[in-house]
């Protein structure tokens, strides 16, 4: 019986074109993830080379002047790259790869930006995550919206319904050859995938693995929940395109823009002019004011002496760090917000396969926004081990000889996103199962 | 053709189709949908601007209540542009999320335009936004296309469409006649999202331009009105030629799937893909390679500045560089300023150039795309493309220019060179004296000059397709 279903299969066109589409656009995904990678990685080089570079020219310029030359060196942390980011490139193109700091004041340079074409951002990275939420299910509908109604349309269903005695599971099985083609298609991208991509086989990407199976079985089901009200071909195709449209396009974005409305973050500019202010308007006060909050931050400082009448650089990293510390309330208000609006979005997601697909997959790859929260954490600790480090020696006026260079390459920040199975995989799982069951419900009934 | 008939015709579609489901299914979505999206654009619109606009007005304040000090001190200082929203972008969110919002700008340095919503949203962003103009662009499109996959098809399919060639209506009348209601439906949810919009353009109250706003709007109509008809044409035209009303309904959906969805993110994906860019890092080595090159100010022994100070002291027949009758910090800061922007931009610039290599492929892709021209015109005449966050930027570095070079000429002038008697501040009258960062938004010839290929290619689809209404509408079968 599945032999012959497979071989008529075989014969339609639908087969054929969606074959060729989902293996032609899905080998472009697998490779733009691997451009994504490979840019990443001259990036890398790029940023290795350049901190070498300018620590060598610098130490030249002003090697008897320790605080001046750190007044112009830039340290960089870059997050490693994990190849499985390519499969799901998120929020990472929006967010740096990598930040190059000084030593002066964190907040102003905390948030720079890479260079990137927004219109790109806009149009988004039709990477493999993209083909699988948006165009597997659309082939899905294509080979599935009229498995009932066209044999009722062409008059084949009567001598079918004859001659078979459970008519839904005729009807399941020729769905089953379809659902089975579109798995076996998946998982040979997701496959290939890992092969050209260099992915390691790790809990990660099985976890990845199983959310797209799941995923693509949550619109199986409801491919098979509609077939199975026996309405008219033209309506099937119009009714599933418009859920396609509504679960990945309308809902998604209506709620994205509920949640940028509702937790609008203004702090972000504001935590921005305060660091500025925070650090210049010392210019003009009393040497203490600083060194006093200073030294409150810092007591293991309280030794150095500040000079009244002249230039020093401990008050003037003293001065920075004020600024730091003006901004560090709002600062952390803004890094809040977000935390909620990622709440938020994760809450609705549960609901909406879609959604909760796209948002686990930037979680697995660790390319979502709290991923690049945690970045800019490490990058805080990052940046205050290298002033503690380097304090001392420009507080006591040592000159470039005092410091160990070569300890100081480019810096690389382990993205560590650890998962949970169960928020993985029981929402699609939930939402499959009760469309499942009125699909079988219905079927039953036939 | 007689117009009595084509108007009947068009009656009868209307009136059909409001006695359909989908109609009234597709008319409370949108009202839902319209509701939405008016009130979160306009929300978004007031609140940020708002808060923009102070913190602009804050920046500034506190650039004037500095006490007297060094100008170099205040170059430091610097200042910040903030982006403001135009008041379009109610209605077409275009690229607003992606770029930046607030700059800071300061001496010897270009930051990056920093805090753009998509650094601080969630993966969700991908999935698109809703916005008034992605509803006309992306809903309605496929809405129409339900409503007028089965016209004619089904008419043949019923038998129908022969009764009516039978009786001395002419094709051409035919398809003209179901054109024309098609279109008229199509504009039932153009007209309200257009009025709406009326209103907050006329009463948007962060707007000092609204002439110009009137005008982009005035635009923005026209495209759209243009853009429905030519939808309804292909709508119109696939049904006619099409053997049944379901392979009509397939071969549309197809249709707006590659248009709308596969297409322009394939082809952004190609561009990207033929074109790549260098990352900051990568260009920031490339701009201080060049500099060290040309003359790099921070180099005691460097070449350039050393003839410079050379020829100065020659002009002014002193010996040392303290006798000269300016400021020679100040001046040589000033000389330093001018090259390294000059370099910087030029990197710059041929960046801006592998992106617009990169967004080409899809902008000229309008000529088989409708949907990519009314993207583009609609998001340039809102005030939310690539080229009005450049301006923006570009204005912001101009600033910033002035902002350190004003800085320059007053220490040239008031600040004695080292070892030489006088005040090593100057009053704080000067700070008072330099202008706020004002963003003027970008002209609308300029924005007809951007996106000539866009309405050209608009205008060339609707000549193609009110060609084929006309013409192929002869070849109807009847049976």
């Amino acid at each position: 019986m599945y032999r012959l279903l497979f071989k008529s299969f075989f014969r339609t066109k639908i087969f054929l074109v969606g074959l060729i589409l989902l293996m032609t656009v899905g080998v472009i995904g697998i490779l733009i993830g691997k451009q994504y990678l490979v840019k990443q990685e001259k990036t890398i080089s790029a940023a290795q080379e350049f901190q070498e570079e300018s620590i060598k020219r610098n130490i030249n310029y002003h090697k008897d002047d320790l605080g001046l030359l750190l007044y112009y060196l830039r340290f960089t942390l870059i997050k490693k790259p994990a190849n499985i980011s390519a499969i799901s490139i998120g929020q990472s193109d929006v967010n740096p790869l990598m930040q190059a700091v000084t030593i002066r004041g964190l907040e102003g340079q905390k948030y720079d930006t890479d260079f990137e074409n927004p219109s790109l951002l806009m149009s988004g990275n039709l990477d493999l995550s993209f083909v699988i939420i948006y165009l597997f299910p659309l082939v899905l509908i294509a080979m599935t919206f009229n498995l009932y109604s066209e044999e009722k349309e062409l008059g084949t269903w009567r001598i079918l319904a004859s001659q078979t005695a459970k008519r839904a599971n005729f009807l399941l099985k020729k769905l089953v050859v379809r659902i089975l083609f579109v798995f076996t298609v998946l998982i040979v991208l997701l496959f290939m995938a890992s092969a050209i991509l260099d992915i390691p086989m790790n809990q990660n990407f099985w976890a990845l693995f199983l959310q797209s199976l799941l995923y693509i079985t949550f619109w199986s089901v409801l491919c098979l929940w509609m077939i199975s009200l026996q309405k008219k071909s033209s309506f099937n195709a119009l009714a599933l395109i418009s859920i396609w449209v509504v679960l990945t396009i309308l809902i998604p974005a209506m709620v994205n823009s509920y949640v940028i409305n509702k937790y609008q973050v203004p702090e972000a500019l504001h935590a921005m002019v305060e660091q500025r202010d925070g650090y210049h308007e010392k210019w003009d006060l009393e040497k203490d004011v600083t060194m006093t909050g200073f030294y409150e931050a810092y007591p293991q400082y309280k030794n150095y002496q500040v000079p009244q009448d002249k230039f020093s650089w401990i008050w003037y990293y003293g001065m920075q760090h004020m600024g730091d510390l003006a901004a560090k309330e709002t600062s952390a208000q803004m890094t809040e917000k977000i935390m909620l609006r990622n709440n938020l979005s994760e809450k609705f997601a549960l609901f909406v396969p879609t959604m909760h697909a796209q948002l686990s997959f930037n979680t697995l790859a660790g390319t979502d926004m709290i991923s690049h929260i945690n970045f800019l954490k490490a990058l805080t600790e990052f940046h205050e081990n290298l002033r503690l480090g380097f304090y001392t020696k420009i507080f006591d006026n040592k000159t470039a000889d005092a410091v160990n260079w070569q300890e100081h390459e480019a810096k690389y920040y382990a993205i560590n996103r650890d998962f949970n199975w169960f928020y993985i995989i029981l929402p699609t799982l939930m939402v499959t199962l009760v469309i499942g069951v009125f699909g079988m419900w219905n079927l039953q009934k036939l | 053709m007689r117009k009595n008939v084509i108007f009947l015709l068009a009656h009868q579609l209307c009136k059909d189709v409001f006695r359909s489901k989908v109609m009234v299914v597709a008319l409370g979505l949108m009202i839902l949908l319209v509701c939405f999206s008016g009130y979160s654009g306009w929300e978004n619109y007031h609140d940020q601007n708002y808060a923009r606009d102070a913190i602009q007005d804050e920046v500034q304040e506190s650039w004037e209540n500095n006490p007297d000090k060094h100008p170099h001190r205040m170059a430091h200082y610097g200042s910040f542009a903030l982006r403001i929203k135009h008041i379009l972008s109610v209605f077409d969110l275009g690229m607003e999320n992606f770029v930046g919002n607030a700059v800071f700008l300061e001496a010897h340095k270009q930051n990056t335009v920093n805090f753009s919503e998509a650094s601080m949203s969630t993966g969700l962003l991908r999935f698109g936004e809703v916005s008034l103009a992605m509803l006309l662009k992306v809903i309605v499109p496929l809405l129409i296309f339900y409503l007028g996959f089965a016209t004619i098809a089904e008419e043949r399919e019923n038998g129908t469409l022969k009764l009516l060639i039978g009786q001395g209506i002419t094709r051409k009348e035919i398809v003209c006649g179901k054109w024309l209601g098609l279109y008229n439906l199509s504009l039932i949810f153009l007209i309200p999202i257009f009025l709406i919009l009326l209103c907050f353009v006329l009463f948007g109250t962060h707007d000092t331009s609204s002439g110009t706003s009137l005008m982009r709007y005035g635009v923005l109509l026209l495209s759209y009105v243009l853009f429905f008809g030519i939808l309804s044409a292909i709508t119109i035209l696939v049904s006619a030629f099409s053997a049944t009303a379901k392979s009509a309904l397939v071969k549309l959906l197809g249709v707006w799937l590659l248009f709308v969805i596969i297409v322009p993110k394939s082809l952004q994906a190609i561009g990207y893909y033929l074109y790549p860019t260098p990352s900051k890092i990568e260009m920031e080595t490339a701009v201080e390679h060049d500099l060290s090159l040309q003359g790099d100010s921070h180099n005691p022994d460097d070449a350039h500045f050393k003839a410079i100070k050379d020829s100065v002291l020659l002009a002014n027949n002193v010996s040392s560089t303290n006798d000269l009758p300016f400021n020679y910090g100040g001046f040589i800061m000033a000389k330093g300023e001018t090259l390294s922007t000059k370099i910087y931009l030029e990197h710059q610039d041929r960046l801006y150039k592998v992106y617009a290599k990169q967004n080409n492929l899809e902008r000229y892709s309008a000529f088989i795309n409708p949907y990519t021209a009314i993207k583009n015109i609609s998001m340039a005449f809102s005030g939310t493309d690539f080229q009005s966050f450049l301006h923006f930027k570009d204005m912001a570095e101009t600033y910033r220019y002035n902002l350190a070079q004003e800085m320059n000429q007053l220490q040239m002038e008031f600040i004695p060179n080292s070892g030489k008697a006088g005040p090593n501040t100057i009053s704080s009258d000067f700070w008072k004296e330099f202008p706020p960062f004002q963003y003027q938004f970008m002209s609308i010839r300029k924005v007809f000059q951007n996106e000539l290929i866009s309405i050209l290619a608009l205008l060339f689809w609707g000549f193609i397709l009110f060609y084929g209404l006309f013409k192929l509408s002869n070849n109807l079968k009847a049976i």
